[in-house]
């Protein structure tokens, strides 16, 4: 079967703003995480983050654009743009009614949004920006891509907490197969450096507190992690059938080869305490691939770096591939720039592909002290050469939506 | 300044061209690009600075700066 090629990054992220700086601090193992400081965090548990800090300055856009849409579709745009040069597509010899934009995000635009309603509170109505309607919904960012660009193909945004832009990037590659699209700009975007976003994501209670020590802060896996450092970017992709790349010459980066997914079916926010539903998902994304347990190199894990969260991986992770996951690599790259929950299965997609094209497994960071629980190896602070050619990644949402990609190279 | 040149500075700061690049007959959504959300954007900054009260509906109506202009200068007597 036609498999679904990867054959443009964009990348906006704290770790770099296009795929060479992201590559090359993250094959370092350094930390971008630091202090929130765009506005008073000072009461806030948990206050620092992996930010973009130079978004303008790696913009294409018109102010006038600017002005109109929130940070996440900024972001979303200056990676899409990215992507495309990436994948040498001349826009002028496509039909663009069969380009799909197929997006994630959890939250959101709340930097526009919040900023329109304490205006409506003060000004009244006519004090609310009239983009308020069109720039801060979940969708808005896969609508400023389709109308800067022009296309028209079938397009949709997933929200599934830190699991929608998997199931996005599986959406896309299913219209492809379903030939409902030719090329599809797929990915996510997250902007949760706000501060009521970030207010809702300290309430949700798996953020890390060492606000002191930002850079050691994200530690999953280690014995003294306290949970996870939230990050915001976009990571885009494009996409098309393997035929329609080898047919004019694209530079294949790897192939989305399946997908597995499933539902804890527990509670609003905590996960099932037993990895039965991980597990699964795992095993029928081996099955939808065709791969054998043994053929896997490279895991890019989920590294919620909870108590339970990080458990619960690991026991899942045994209990699938029993002795043989010693063979297999693991490493959560998110510990250097953060989680970016909508965004960040397209991240570590991008991270994937690239530790497939370098040979390299890149390093979970802070990995200090063992934990009795989590006794598998992570790839702990420096990254090391391994030929990979067959990655799962792990997508875990709030509540256990449970997803797991299998990506290949050749 | 007199209402037309204020009219003028306010659409050419609110659509980010230059005043120079802007004629009163200059037509705004097929020469500039003008969309009807940025519309009511001028509407709203043209109400606020002139304490005018155009409606929203009535921006549909108007194709060029100098309509907006006689729309003020109207509403402003």
């Amino acid at each position: 079967m036609d498999r679904i090629a990867i054959t443009g990054i964009g990348v906006v992220s704290a770790a770099g703003l296009k795929k060479e700086t992201f590559w090359a601090h993250l094959k370092r193992g350094a930390s971008c995480i630091d202090p929130i400081s765009r506005f008073d965090s000072s009461l806030y548990a948990s206050r620092i983050a992996g930010q973009v800090h130079q978004l303008d300055c790696f913009s294409h856009l018109k102010s006038r654009l600017i002005k109109k849409i929130d940070v996440f579709s900024h972001m979303a745009l200056v990676a899409s743009e990215q992507a495309l040069k990436d994948s040498n597509i001349n826009l002028q010899d496509i039909d663009k009614e069969k380009v799909g934009v197929f997006m994630g995000n959890a939250l959101g635009g709340w930097l526009f949004a919040e900023t329109e309603l304490r205006d409506m509170y003060i000004e009244g109505r006519e004090g609310v920006s009239p983009y308020m309607a069109s720039a801060w919904f979940p969708a808005a960012p896969q609508g400023q891509i389709t109308i800067y660009y022009g296309f028209k193909g079938y397009s949709k945004t997933v929200v599934a907490d830190k699991a929608s832009s998997a199931l996005a990037l599986w959406y896309a590659g299913k219209t492809l197969s379903a030939g409902k699209n030719e090329f599809v700009l797929a990915g996510g975007m997250e902007a949760p450096i706000t501060p009521y976003a970030l207010l809702c994501a300290n309430t949700y209670g798996a953020l890390s507190r060492n606000n002191l020590n930002p850079r050691s802060a994200y530690r999953p896996y280690d014995l003294y992690r306290d949970g996870f450092v939230l990050g915001e970017g976009s990571g885009i992709v494009v996409l098309e059938k393997e035929s329609r790349a080898r047919q004019r010459g694209a530079t294949v980066y790897g192939f989305i080869k399946g997908i597995g997914f499933s539902s804890d079916g527990f509670h609003y926010s905590k996960y099932r305490p037993n990895s039965d539903n991980l597990e699964y998902a795992i095993e029928e994304a081996l099955k939808d691939a065709g791969w054998a347990k043994k053929e896997v190199d490279y895991i890019c894990l989920d590294g919620e770096a909870t108590e339970l969260g990080d458990y619960l991986e690991t026991q899942a992770l045994k209990n699938v591939f029993g002795k043989e996951i010693k063979d297999i690599s693991l490493s959560a790259p998110k510990s250097m720039y953060g989680n970016l929950l909508g965004a960040q299965t397209s991240l570590d997609l991008i991270s994937t592909i690239l530790s497939m094209e370098n040979n390299l497994v890149l390093p979970t960071i802070n990995y200090e002290v063992g934990d009795p629980l989590c006794d598998l190896d992570y790839t702990p602070n420096k990254a090391i050469s391994r030929r990979i050619r067959k990655s799962l990644i792990v997508a875990r949402g709030r509540g256990g939506i449970n997803v797991i990609l299998a990506v290949e190279k050749e | 300044m007199d209402i037309k040149e204020q009219v003028m500075d306010l659409i050419a700061r609110t659509l980010e061209v230059s005043k120079d690049e802007l004629s009163e007959t200059e037509k705004l959504y097929d020469s500039i690009g003008v969309d009807s959300t940025e519309m009511v954007e001028m509407v709203v900054a043209l109400n606020k600075h002139f304490g005018v009260k155009i409606e929203t509906n009535e921006v549909t109506k108007y194709s060029t700066p100098l309509q907006i202009v006689e729309s003020v200068q109207t509403k402003k007597q």
